[in-house]
C-alpha cells in the first residue's frame, strides 16, 4: 500500500464512497478506499430464501442484530462494539445506526429511491424556513438520470406532473411491479380522499437490464441480494471500480484524522486497524470523506492543528451543525375486507410497489406545519414471523382448529402506514466531540444534541390523523395503542437512519463547510461526498440524492485532477 | 406384529399424551442432567437454573456477526428441565394439536423453541423467562401424571384464569407457540403462505383476488 501513489483516498464505502470510487476509478484515478468495517461479499453471505425457523429465536431482533437475525448489517446496529457515542444531558433522545462492513448501509437499506424536487433545494425561498442549497434541481437532474440508469430503479409510469415530485425522464426507470392486493385496496381509499397514489421508485432491477440480474420477486431486500438485483455498493459500484485496476480497498481501517502539510493541504489520513489496534498513515493527492454524516463530522472535528484548533474546516463552527433526520412514525390497521382472500404470492420486489407522495404543498398554512411527508405502506401475505399472534384480537383465546381458521382468515389482512417527513434544521440539533468519552483506541467520540421543532411534531400529529382516517375509510381498526400527540408519537432523532447535514454545502466559508461540489472551503484538496453535505432534509429518502451528489462531486474532482489543481 | 399385553389397560377417556422427545443434541441433553441433579440436591419442587454440574453454562448470544446463510444453533445453554419441557409440549399441543395434514406443535419442536427462547441472554427473552418458567412450574402438577379429564380441565381453565400471572403466562406462551409454529414450512402450508420461491416476474394478484376486492369496495362505498 505504501509503495502506491494515490490520487485520492476515499473514507467509507457506502452510497457516497462507493459512487465516488466508481467514478474516480473509471476515470483513471488511482484510488485507495478505507472502510472501517470488515470485507463483505453479498454473493456468498446473503441468506436468500432462508426461513425464520432456521434462525436463532426465529429471526427476531436482538441487541446483537436489532433488525432481525437475517438483516444484512454486520457488527453494528444502534450500538457498535468498542465504538460508543453519547447524547448530551437534557437532549431529546438520539440514536445512531452504524454497520461495520464493506458497502455500509447500502447493504440493508430500504431501496426507496426518490428524487428530491425543485422546492426541496430552495426551501427558504419558498417559506422563509431552513436554508437554500447552492444548487437547483435542474443542476442535479442529469446526475439523477445517470444514477438511476446505473443502479437500476423500478417505478416507471406516465408523467404525473405532481408538484415537487419529479417524474424521471423516459429511459431512466424500469417498469413498476403491479400493485398487490393490499396496494390496490389502500389506493382506492386515498384516491377517494383526493390523495394521489403512484408507483414507488425502488432500487430494484424489476425488468431486463444489461449486465444485471432481474429480481426474483422473493426474499427480503434487507438481507442484501446474492444476485445483485437490487442496489448495494458492494454489488453495483465496487466490483466495476475494482475491475479497472485503479481501486485498492482496505477494510477494518477506522479513519480518525485528515493529515495536513505546513501549507494547509491534505496529505492523507490516519487510521487505526480495528483488528490489530495499529495506527497507520497513508498519503494521496486528495481526500474524500464519505464515512456517513456522523463519522465524517467526527473525523473533521478530531483533525485538530494549530491552524484548525477546533477541528478541520471548523473555523466558523459549522462542522456538526444542521444535523437532520426524517420525521417518522407508523400506525397499523387490520381490515376485515382483506380477510379470507385466496392465497396469493405477495412477496413482490422488496420495496413497496406504490406509495403516497406528499399532497399538501399548497395547503401548508391551513395544515399548521410547513413541510410535508410521504407515506410508505407495507402489507400483504408476507413470510410469517414471530409476530403472527398479533393478527388476533388481544382478548382472543381460541385454540386448535378454531385458532388455525382464524389465523388463516386474517393472514395478510393488516397494513402498516409509515410517514417519512421533512425536518427543518434547527440550532438544537448538532453533534460535537464528547469532552471525556473515547472509543477503544482513545479517539474522542461524538456527543449528540437533539430537539424536534413544532414543525416536526405538528407534522407527526397530522400523519397519525391521516393514517387513522384511511384505516377508518377502509373499514379497519388500528392495531395496538395509537399515540395521537405528535410530541410523543414522533420518532427519536436518528431513528429513521436518515441523519444528514453536519458538513453542509453552501455559497461561502461562513455559511457552510463545503462548496456545491463537496470541496471544502478550508482545504482545497479535501472533499465531502456523503449525506453530510445536505442543506435540507426533504421527505424523500436521501440515498438516491447522496449517490447523485457524489457522482457530480466526483466528476468535479476528476476535472480538478486533470487540471493539476489538486 | 402386536406384542401381547401382560394386563388389560384400564379404560381411559383420552389417551395419555406421549412423552415429548426433545429435538436436541447430546450437549444439551447432558446439560439437563446437570440441572436436574442440582435440583434434586436442594430438594423436590425446587428448580435450580444455575450452572450445570461439571461444566460451564454458555450464556452469551450469537454476537454481532453470526453466519447468516447457514445459521448455527443458538450458542446459549438450554435451561428448561424435563418436567417443564413435557408441560410445554402438552400446552403447545393444546393450542395447536395435529389437525388433518397439519402437524402438532410438539412434532415441530415448539417446546424446544420455547426452551431456546427462555434460555436466551437477550433483554426481551430474559423478561419472558420467569413468566414462562413459573407458569410451566405451576401448570406441571396439573397436567403431568394426572387423569386425562383433570389435565383437560386444567388446560381449558388457563385462558380464563383469574390471576394476572397465569393470564400473562397463557398469553405469552400462546404467542410464542403461534409464532414458532407458523414460521416453519408446515406453518406456511397451514396458513397459506405460498411465497419465498424465485419467479421470473411478478404477475400481480389474480382475477379472483381483484374480484374479491371489488366486492369489498362495493360494501365500503369505494
Amino acid at each position: 500500500m505504501a509503495s502506491q501513489s494515490y490520487d485520492a483516498i476515499i473514507v467509507g464505502s457506502g452510497a457516497g464512497g462507493g459512487m465516488s470510487a466508481y467514478h474516480l476509478a473509471k476515470s483513471g484515478l488511482k484510488v485507495l478506499m478505507l472502510e472501517a468495517g470488515r470485507n463483505y461479499d453479498p454473493r456468498v453471505e446473503t441468506p436468500m430464501f432462508n426461513i425464520n425457523a432456521d434462525a436463532p429465536l426465529r429471526g427476531v431482533g436482538t441487541p446483537d442484530k436489532p433488525f432481525g437475525f437475517y438483516d444484512a448489517t454486520v457488527d453494528g446496529g444502534w450500538q457498535v462494539p468498542n465504538e460508543p457515542y453519547t447524547v448530551a444531558e437534557g437532549s431529546e433522545p438520539f440514536t445512531w445506526w452504524r454497520p461495520r462492513m464493506l458497502g455500509g448501509r447500502t447493504n440493508h437499506w430500504g431501496r426507496i429511491a426518490l428524487r428530491f424536487g425543485p422546492l426541496d433545494f430552495k426551501p427558504r425561498s419558498r417559506d422563509g424556513l431552513g436554508y437554500d442549497w447552492p444548487i437547483t434541481y435542474d443542476e442535479l437532474a442529469p446526475w439523477y438520470d445517470r444514477t438511476e440508469k446505473l443502479i437500476g430503479v423500478s417505478g416507471a409510469y406516465p408523467p404525473q406532473n405532481l408538484l415537487n415530485t419529479p417524474d424521471s425522464p423516459p429511459g431512466c426507470l424500469m417498469e413498476a411491479a403491479p400493485p398487490r392486493a393490499f396496494e390496490i385496496f389502500y389506493g382506492r381509499a386515498f384516491k377517494a380522499m383526493g390523495i394521489p397514489v403512484i408507483p414507488m421508485h425502488g432500487a430494484v432491477v424489476s425488468g431486463k437490464m444489461e449486465g444485471r440480474n432481474t429480481c426474483l420477486f422473493a426474499t427480503p431486500c434487507g438481507r442484501g441480494c446474492a444476485i445483485g438485483a437490487n442496489f448495494q455498493s458492494t454489488t453495483v459500484l465496487l466490483p466495476p471500480a475494482m475491475a479497472t485496476g485503479n481501486l485498492t480497498i482496505r477494510t477494518n481501517a477506522l479513519v480518525y484524522q485528515v493529515d495536513l502539510d505546513k501549507a494547509g493541504k491534505a496529505t492523507g489520513v490516519s487510521f487505526v486497524d480495528r483488528k490489530t489496534g495499529e495506527h497507520h498513515s497513508v498519503t494521496a493527492k486528495s481526500v474524500v470523506l464519505a464515512a456517513g454524516s456522523g463519522e465524517t463530522a467526527r473525523i473533521l472535528l478530531n483533525s485538530k492543528s494549530s491552524k484548525f484548533p477546533d477541528g478541520l474546516c471548523n473555523t466558523h463552527g459549522m462542522v456538526g451543525r444542521y444535523l437532520m433526520d426524517s420525521v417518522g412514525l407508523g400506525v397499523s390497521g387490520q381490515f376485515p375486507a382483506l380477510e379470507g382472500l385466496p392465497p396469493t404470492n405477495d412477496d413482490g420486489q422488496g420495496t413497496q410497489h406504490t406509495y403516497i407522495p406528499w399532497w399538501g404543498y399548497e395547503k401548508q398554512k391551513e395544515l399548521g406545519f410547513p413541510r410535508g411527508y410521504h407515506i410508505e405502506i407495507g402489507g400483504g401475505r408476507h413470510m410469517p414471523s414471530m409476530g403472527m399472534a398479533g393478527l388476533l384480537r388481544d382478548d382472543e383465546a381460541s385454540v386448535g382448529d378454531d385458532l388455525r381458521a382464524k389465523l388463516r382468515n386474517k393472514f395478510g389482512s393488516t397494513i402498516g402506514f409509515d410517514g417519512r417527513g421533512e425536518m427543518i434544521p434547527n440550532d438544537d440539533c448538532y453533534c460535537e466531540l464528547d469532552p471525556k468519552v473515547k472509543d477503544k483506541w482513545g479517539i474522542p467520540v461524538l456527543r449528540f444534541h437533539w430537539k424536534w421543532g413544532e414543525s416536526e411534531t405538528n407534522q407527526a400529529a397530522h400523519m397519525v390523523k391521516t393514517f387513522l382516517a384511511v384505516i377508518d375509510r377502509l373499514g379497519g381498526k388500528p392495531l395496538g395503542h395509537v399515540e395521537t400527540d405528535g410530541k410523543k408519537a414522533i420518532s427519536k432523532g436518528g431513528e429513521m437512519i436518515h441523519e444528514i447535514g453536519t458538513a453542509r454545502m453552501g455559497h461561502n466559508d461562513t455559511d457552510s463547510v463545503v462548496n456545491q461540489f463537496g470541496q471544502s472551503w478550508a482545504v482545497p484538496n479535501l472533499f465531502v461526498m456523503d449525506g453530510a453535505v445536505m442543506v435540507s432534509s426533504p421527505d424523500k429518502n436521501p440515498t438516491l440524492s447522496i449517490l447523485a451528489l457524489a457522482w457530480r462531486s466526483a466528476d468535479n474532482l476528476v476535472t480538478l485532477a486533470r487540471q493539476g489543481a489538486l | 406384529m402386536s406384542q401381547p399385553l401382560k394386563t388389560q389397560p384400564p379404560p381411559a377417556p383420552e389417551p395419555e399424551p406421549e412423552a415429548y422427545v426433545a429435538k436436541i443434541d447430546r450437549r444439551t441433553a447432558l446439560a439437563w442432567v446437570g440441572v436436574v441433579g442440582a435440583a434434586t440436591a436442594v430438594g423436590a419442587g425446587v428448580v435450580v437454573y444455575g450452572p450445570k454440574m461439571g461444566g460451564q453454562r454458555v450464556t452469551h448470544g450469537y454476537g454481532t456477526d453470526p453466519k447468516l446463510t447457514k445459521p448455527e444453533k443458538a450458542p446459549w445453554s438450554r435451561i428448561m428441565i424435563p418436567a417443564q419441557l413435557q408441560t410445554a409440549a402438552i400446552l403447545a399441543d393444546f393450542i395447536l394439536p395435529a389437525s388433518g395434514s397439519a402437524p402438532s406443535a410438539s412434532s415441530l419442536g415448539v417446546p424446544d423453541f420455547i426452551d431456546e427462547w427462555v434460555s436466551a441472554p437477550y433483554p426481551d427473552q430474559l423478561k419472558d423467562r420467569p413468566v414462562i418458567l413459573n407458569g410451566l412450574n405451576a401448570l406441571s402438577g396439573k397436567v403431568l401424571k394426572v387423569a386425562a379429564a383433570e389435565r383437560a380441565a386444567a388446560l381449558t381453565a388457563l385462558p380464563a384464569a383469574a390471576d394476572a400471572a397465569t393470564r400473562a403466562f397463557w398469553k405469552k406462551f400462546r404467542h410464542l407457540t403461534i409464532g414458532a409454529y407458523y414460521t416453519t414450512e408446515a406453518g406456511f402450508k397451514d396458513i397459506g403462505y405460498i411465497g419465498n420461491v424465485p419467479r421470473t416476474s411478478d404477475p400481480g394478484p389474480s382475477a379472483e383476488v381483484k374480484a374479491a376486492l371489488e366486492a369489498a369496495f362495493k360494501k365500503l362505498g369505494l
